[in-house]
């Protein structure tokens, strides 16, 4: 019934979703449209626990562009962060943000989904060529790495 | 229509730019590769055939404040030349007089920057203006 509605209501505005968003975030995430402009979110994703993330609180900015939900949302880090999957712009690089975009995905699950690539880096499809490189070389160095980066980039 | 905010309408210049933009007489890109916020730019311009301009390479600078695409960059050449829009002792382009960043709208871009410039230099006014060693710099 929800999912019903918010299709209905977030083609001409994403107000719905948006409520929704604010009112139940997922654990560790939180988004905040700018009052100006609705469709461009302050996002806050809180470094998984059990990854060299932990403790890290980590910013992004997400924008809904016109074509939203035909097009995924566009989404970017704006704290510094050493993982394979993200590059030195905070470009992340995550099938559903592409290709395997549905309209029936929404803010939320995509947030969801990069919260768990943080879980679950995969240096088999970089963005980030050297941070792959190492982490398919030596990965406990380049956990150690991502984990000092946590400590020095990702405190609030 | 949506409006893009300033950090995604960048990104989007930039990936345009990294694949080239038009017959490839202007490009430009980021000046450092991990400016996260993508305020400074390099510019290129390849002088415009049957003018003086012609067959030189001029590198221009461009910097996008927090009101970019709102307001317009600021463009300053590096290297040295004569144009009646361009201060003869800083570099600096005059906002007032280059027509796209006086009439400044939003759906401009860089490109339409450097364009415009490279008009500058091919109007018939201009095309003979006599010009300062080629390779000098401001």
């Amino acid at each position: 019934m929800l999912e019903k509605s918010l299709l209905i209501h977030r083609i001409p505005n994403n107000e719905t979703e948006t409520e929704r968003l604010i009112q139940e975030p997922a654990p560790g995430i939180s988004a905040t449209p700018h009052e100006e402009n609705l469709r461009y979110f302050d996002v806050i994703i809180a470094g998984p626990s059990q990854s060299p993330f932990e403790g890290g609180v980590f910013k992004l900015e997400l924008f809904l562009p016109d074509e939203y939900p035909m097009a995924p949302p566009k989404v970017r880090f704006l704290t510094k962060i050493y993982h394979p999957n993200i590059d030195k712009l905070g470009r992340i690089c995550l099938d559903i943000l592409k290709d395997k975009w549905s309209p029936a995905l929404q803010i939320r699950t995509v947030l969801l989904s990069i919260q768990a690539l943080l879980s679950a880096p995969n240096p088999d499809d970089p963005l980030a060529n050297d941070v792959a490189q190492h982490w398919k070389e030596n990965e406990k160095a380049a956990i150690a790495t991502a984990r000092e980066w946590t400590r020095n980039f990702a405190q609030e | 229509m949506a409006k893009v905010p300033r950090n995604f309408r960048l990104l989007e210049e930039l990936e345009k730019g990294e694949k080239g933009i038009g017959d490839g007489t202007c490009s430009y890109g980021l000046s450092n590769g991990d400016d996260i916020y993508m305020s400074d730019w390099n510019g290129t311009i390849i002088g415009p055939g049957h003018t003086i301009h012609e067959n030189r390479i001029y590198s221009l600078k461009l910097h996008c404040d927090d009101n970019y695409p709102d307001s317009p960059p600021s463009v300053h050449f590096i290297s040295r030349i004569n144009l009646p829009c361009v201060n003869q002792q800083t570099g600096k382009v005059e906002p007032t007089k280059l027509s796209c960043l006086a009439n400044w709208k939003r759906n401009y871009t860089l490109e339409t920057v450097l364009t415009d410039l490279r008009r500058e230099m091919a109007n018939p006014h201009n095309k003979k203006l006599p010009q300062p060693p080629e390779g000098s710099s401001f």
